[in-house]
């Protein structure tokens, strides 16, 4: 049987990236993360944390890091290939443009998951036989929610590749990206928030539940739901001696969750291939 | 010559074997020792070639950006075998035509047939008779340049075993692990010709070929065309260095400014343009006497004197006219030279015009 034209093309992402080493880099990167986090990221106790600990102390970095990561490894990718030429021969061949958006998103789709899965899991092993206490199942979630989100911002960058006319506007667009959802959007919606409820009664701890609603149109706000509602240290707040478990409002749930990020992924995927559809190369 | 690659029906082991058309080969598996026997097909021969089917055809094709017509309704067919010199100077449209033949670059209007096939509605279907070669040549600098055209063999579903062939065809067999980021200017260029190449495909678009290759890199890729010519391969090659175009190609088409000025046979269009061969004659003494037997010659456009030396521009058929009468006007003939006019000349005409 003849393999598929995306299939190759994919394979090409993922040789190139092994070549380039960005996959062993971004790997080891992860690893020592993690380890570094898990060994000396509590302020609580010496030594290693078990790997819920692990995942609540290094979320905010997590958070920040996937989608730099993502982007760097997707904004260039069509327009990079356009710039130096080599778009050109590629097209020529018996492919069409949605065969190589798709074989593209797959391959570098692949090195993501691959780096993180490698990067996390690694290091989830080493804790592993260092603490007592191995929630797997956990740290499994972690991971597969942490590649999804990633996922996310590949697809964004995918589009902003076939966005700009030049390599070095679209790494613009990829930092600005970056930063609207990081930074801009958290700050606009909690403005909001306090706008409309005021600020004394958001002291005492009543958020409305149409926030965590207009929270859900941010895919990081979107990641740590998961992450919060699936890893047991996260879910829980230290009050006095006891701890008390955040509820989260009824519409919350991981198959809302799952397939707000599903929508996310594919929607920036066909905007990429709608806008890569019309170029002139 | 024709070489091919065949597997060997027990181990599935591919094997290469050349030999001429028609000529039965009989063959051992190095695998697993299973004997064969192996006929080359015949090419194809002259009489199955329709010489009246246009492998490409383009009509009205227009191309604008913003206001200014980059390509402007230009049509021409390239026909089954033949080699289409596509000229012009630059920024002239050559390769917005090209892209557009092979729709990266999305045409206003016109339409461009491959083989008979839309290749705006069924790019897929029609590309796959193309090879192409762009103007600005590029790979995957982080790969091999046999990793590279392995890549390029397995979208087009060739036999990824040719690749190694082709790298050693255009002298690029010892660059091994070098990454083609590493790679001269020349052998990138080589290495494109080679790309365009792979899985034999019956049409070859080549844009400005030889641009940035030394004289035997020229020599390599216009020998490796007539080859390609020889096996039925309909070649479209553009330039805007002529010397090197009218030696090779059947017909040319001449565009300027986006407009298709001329399309036809090299000699039409000699003769349209009446453009006239131009002899130059040494004598060992010039009289007055065989100035004027020579200007009185009908055919004789014009006869410029310089020292010893005659310089007559004249009907073809009437060379060998000149020299009698310079010799029966008692002219000692030195020297002679003659300079058939090139399509250098041809094309400063249409693109001064």
């Amino acid at each position: 049987m003849r393999t598929n034209v995306f299939f190759s093309i994919a394979k090409k992402e993922i040789m190139d990236n092994i070549r380039n080493k960005w996959i062993i880099i971004v790997s080891v990167m992860f690893a020592l993360l993690t380890l570094v986090v898990s060994y000396f990221g509590s302020i609580f106790s010496h030594g290693w944390q078990d790997l819920g600990g692990t995942i609540a102390a290094m979320m905010t970095f997590v958070e920040y890091l996937i989608p730099i990561i993502a982007l760097m490894l997707g904004y260039a990718t069509i327009i990079g290939e356009i710039e130096r030429g080599s778009m050109s021969s590629l097209l020529s061949l018996s492919v069409t443009r949605f065969e190589i958006t798709l074989g593209k998103y797959l391959g570098l789709a692949a090195v993501l998951a691959f780096t993180i899965l490698v990067g996390f899991g690694v290091a989830g092993l080493v804790i592993a036989a260092n603490v007592t206490n191995v929630n797997y199942i956990e740290y499994l979630i972690f991971i597969g929610a942490t590649i999804i989100y990633g996922l996310i911002f590949l697809s964004i960058s995918l589009f902003f590749s076939t966005l700009f006319k030049k390599r070095s506007s679209a790494i613009g667009g990829a930092v600005l990206i970056w930063f609207s959802f990081l930074f801009i959007i958290p700050i606009v919606f909690t403005g909001v928030l306090v706008a409309s409820i005021g600020l004394d009664k958001l002291m005492v701890g009543s958020v409305p539940n149409w926030y965590y609603g207009l929270e859900l149109f941010n895919p990081v706000s979107v990641y740590s739901y998961v992450i919060s509602l699936n890893v047991v240290p996260l879910n829980q707040i230290a009050q006095q001696n006891s701890t008390v478990t955040i509820t989260y409002p009824s519409f919350i749930s991981n198959w809302l969750l799952l397939l707000i990020l599903i929508i996310w992924i594919t929607a920036f995927f066909f905007l990429a291939y709608w806008r890569f559809n019309k170029k002139d190369i | 010559m024709v070489t091919q690659f065949v597997k060997c029906p027990t181990c599935k082991t591919t094997i290469t074997i050349s030999g001429e058309p028609g000529e039965k080969i009989f063959l051992t598996c190095p695998q697993c020792n299973q004997k064969g026997a192996f006929t080359i097909p015949e090419e194809k021969s002259a009489k199955t070639i329709g010489t009246n089917s246009a492998t490409i055809e383009v009509n009205g094709l227009t191309k604008s950006y913003n206001h200014f017509k980059a390509v402007n309704n230009v049509s021409f067919t390239v026909n089954k075998g033949e080699i289409f010199g596509f000229l012009g100077p630059n920024g002239a449209g050559k390769t917005t035509t090209i892209k557009s033949m092979l729709d990266l670059i999305h045409a206003n209007t016109g339409t461009i047939k491959i083989n008979g096939i839309d290749v705006r509605l069924h790019g897929k279907e029609a590309k796959k008779y193309v090879g192409y070669m762009p103007e600005k040549v590029a790979f995957y600098d982080n790969l091999t340049a046999l990793q590279n055209l392995r890549f390029y063999a397995e979208i087009k579903h060739a036999p990824t075993e040719e690749c190694i062939h082709l790298i050693e065809e255009f002298g690029l067999g010892d660059t091994g692990k070098k990454r083609v980021g590493k790679f001269s200017k020349g052998m990138i260029q080589r290495l494109g010709m080679a790309r365009a190449i792979i899985g034999n495909p019956p049409i070859l678009i080549l844009d400005e070929p030889s641009g940035g290759l030394d004289p035997r890199g020229v020599i390599l890729i216009r020998d490796k065309i007539l080859e390609m010519k020889k096996k039925g391969t309909t070649i479209f090659v553009s330039s805007h260095i002529l010397s090197e175009i009218q030696e090779i190609c059947d017909r040319v088409g001449i565009i300027n400014k986006g407009v298709l000025v001329a399309q036809d046979t090299v000699a039409e269009l000699r003769k349209k343009l009446n453009l006239k061969p131009q002899i130059i004659v040494t004598l060992d003494r010039m009289t007055s006497t065989i100035e004027n037997e020579v200007k009185k010659l009908p055919g004789v456009e014009t006869v410029k004197i310089q020292g010893n030396t005659l310089e007559i521009l004249c009907d073809g058929a009437m060379k060998a006219k000149v020299i009698v009468a310079i010799s029966s006007a008692g002219g000692n003939i030195v020297n002679i030279q003659t300079k058939e006019p090139s399509l250098e000349e041809v094309f400063m005409r249409y693109t001064e015009a």
